[in-house]
């Protein structure tokens, strides 16, 4: 179908004016991805089409939404009146706004397992540093994104989990006391947190579609890892990204969902893990709830935060954990990528898998004593990981390399 | 098919952990009465709609739910005589407030009755938890708290709702009855919770059903463009 479109005289006349043809070739038709790539390799496209959803269905909701903290009957405000006009009142609002909640958990999700793969078979390796990079950059800001957007309906778990969260930048040194005024608005989280954090809200999806380019550009100049792990120098290894990988990356769609429509529209609070039950709740200042913790994506890091007696030490190892991670290609310097090769980087990095659930188990459930040393643990455990990849090289025996995919 | 099994043995965390977190959902209370609803059931909710409007209304409220539409879900459609009768003077397009003002409300309660729109949601164990409160009201086994504020479902047992349905000393004859009463109001608040639910899990079906033969079509064309391609 592209082929017969690129015959027509309208795209000759479209090419002539933006060189249209030498980009679809480049980057699609006769763009060289490597034939071995296995599904793993399908999250990156499935993050892109979650993001093309969250800033579709976000627009929309913008359309309805009221960001205002004004008290109207019953405890509730015009925020969350109007977040339940949308659930009853505005036509498919409720499927609109279950697709933006869900779909905020369905993000992490697939990218979680992209940033895995690239974990696991050494795609953070040159020459594919600074795709990397880019790449932490779009994970700080869509937890950026994820962190304002959560305060918007206004329940008590958004009132209580902004309140802790920029707490946290008061226990910065010098800075932190008017950080933390800034981020607010005021001295408290109010009406005018909530404006702001809308604001910011639809500025993160922009900034991220931005990045997301130069993270795909990227890409497209150092071209993709494999398996393997290995350089595909062979003409015969590869094949173009456009039909082969456009195909196998629309059956992955499919699949991605059938289990995103399943929750959507089955099961769309996933038993208090994607809309939290106390959110239900408007928010109230002068009742704190039992027990306050982040949606699940986020509290990996919640957990690392919480396992420091003392506070300041507790953001500075959550900045470290997230900033650690655009140290790890120069953590790293095994010649070797793919894990299929790294006996020992192996068991290592399918621990660091284990240790962040069980970081996001610790963080999810109230604090226990047990628990709280098995965070400490985990955390322990977290920062050694990338410690010990400087003297990794030195000790570990990889296996020889095929020299062929 | 390494990575597969890396793939299955990372997945199989978090569905134990959330297993066993939906297991202790409740964390710290007694474990909740079981109650069957069934926010399709129009008969039920319009019972659940009668207990509502003549226990929950005299000090509770449901804003988000209006006379209007009580006539236009289908799961109630009540007519508009109906609903005339239950609004009294005040707009069809009003939500169901009390007529028990916030001030009264705190002289006799010594707090504001939640609204009761979000109710199923808002509480884990949603309809088992309203159902629990309903028919959970006992005599204090240490006797401190007063009759009719002793809640074995309640956390920290007192509640400030006094027995609604007179469940405290009730005669064996009228348990069915309460019981009754008390699974209908969970049914309808179940289903104000999130009135579109029906047409939600209605329009799912097609949903899924669609994409299946899409993901199957394009499981078939993804075979057919690869098969050339020699591993």
């Amino acid at each position: 179908m592209l082929n017969s479109i690129m015959k027509t005289k309208l795209f000759a006349w479209v090419d002539q004016r933006t060189g249209a043809d030498a980009i679809i070739k480049s980057q699609l038709t006769e763009y060289a991805v490597p034939k071995n790539l296995n599904y793993m390799w399908n999250f990156g496209s499935l993050a892109l089409l979650v993001l093309v959803l969250q800033i579709l269905t976000g627009i929309f909701l913008a359309m309805y939404y009221k960001p205002s903290a004004a008290f109207t009957s019953g405890g509730y405000t015009v925020a969350f009146d109007s977040v339940e006009r949308i659930m009853r009142d505005v036509n498919f609002g409720w499927l609109i706004r279950y697709m933006h909640a869900v779909g905020a958990s369905a993000f992490f999700f697939v990218v979680y397992m992209h940033i895995g793969r690239g974990l696991y078979y050494g795609s953070y390796k040159g020459p594919r540093e600074l795709l990397w990079i880019i790449g932490v950059v779009i994970l700080l800001i869509m937890q950026g994104a994820a962190f304002f957007g959560y305060l918007l309906p206004w329940g008590q778990m958004s009132f209580w989990g902004a309140t802790v969260i920029t707490n946290l930048f008061g226990a910065l040194p010098v800075i932190g006391e008017y950080l933390q005024q800034v981020l607010r608005g005021g001295f408290a989280v109010g009406d005018p947190t909530l404006n702001r954090f809308f604001s910011l809200h639809y500025l993160f999806p922009l900034l991220l579609a931005a990045i997301v380019g130069g993270h795909v550009h990227a890409l497209h100049v150092v071209h993709s890892n494999n398996p393997e792990g290995i350089d595909v120098h062979n003409a015969e290894e590869k094949i173009n990204f456009h039909p082969y990988y456009t195909v196998k990356d629309a059956f992955g769609v499919g699949v991605f969902l059938l289990f995103y429509c399943y929750i959507v529209f089955f099961n769309p609070q996933m038993g208090g893990f994607f809309i939290e039950v106390d959110n239900y709740v408007p928010a109230n200042n002068l009742q704190t709830p039992p027990h306050i913790a982040p949606v699940w994506y986020l509290t990996p890091w919640y957990t690392i935060l919480r396992s420091f007696p003392d506070k300041l030490l507790g953001v500075v190892a959550m900045g470290a954990s997230l900033g650690i991670l655009f140290l790890l290609p120069f953590l790293d310097r095994s010649k070797v990528r793919s894990s299929r090769y790294r006996p020992i980087f192996r068991q290592m990095v399918v621990l660091f898998f284990v240790t962040v659930i069980i970081l996001g188990y610790c963080g999810h459930s109230a604090p226990t004593p047990t628990l709280k040393l098995v965070g400490q643990i985990a955390t322990a455990y977290y920062f050694a990981f990338f410690i010990l990849l400087l003297f990794l090289p030195k000790f570990e025996k990889t296996k020889p390399l095929p020299d062929h995919i | 098919m390494k990575w597969m099994k890396v793939f299955l043995a990372a997945m199989a965390v978090p569905a134990m952990l959330f297993a066993s977190g939906t297991a202790f959902a409740n964390e710290g209370g007694v474990a909740l009465k079981p109650v069957e609803v069934d926010p399709a059931d129009q008969a039920q909710i319009r019972r659940g709609l009668t207990v509502f409007t003549e226990v929950c209304m005299g000090c509770h409220s449901a804003k988000y739910v209006t006379y209007k539409g009580l006539i236009d879900y289908p799961e109630i459609a009540i007519t508009r005589e109906q609903a005339d009768e239950l609004r009294g003077d005040k707009p069809l397009a009003a939500g169901m407030i009390t007529d028990l003002s916030p001030e009264d409300a705190t002289v006799s309660y010594g707090k504001v009755p939640p609204d009761l729109s979000l109710i199923t949601s808002a509480r884990r164990g949603g309809a088992k938890y309203v159902y629990s409160i309903l028919t959970g009201f006992e005599h204090d086994p240490h006797g401190k708290v007063p009759d009719g504020n002793f809640n074995e479902y309640f956390p920290g047992h007192r509640i400030a709702m006094p027995d609604p349905l007179g469940w405290l000393d009730h005669d064996k004859s009228d348990e069915a009855e309460l019981l009754q009463q008390a699974q209908d109001v969970s049914a309808f608040l179940t289903f104000i919770s999130d009135p579109h639910q029906n047409e939600r899990r209605h329009i799912g079906m097609f949903v899924m059903g669609f994409l299946l033969l899409l993901t199957l079509v394009l499981y078939l064309l993804k075979r057919e463009v690869w098969k050339d391609v020699k591993h």
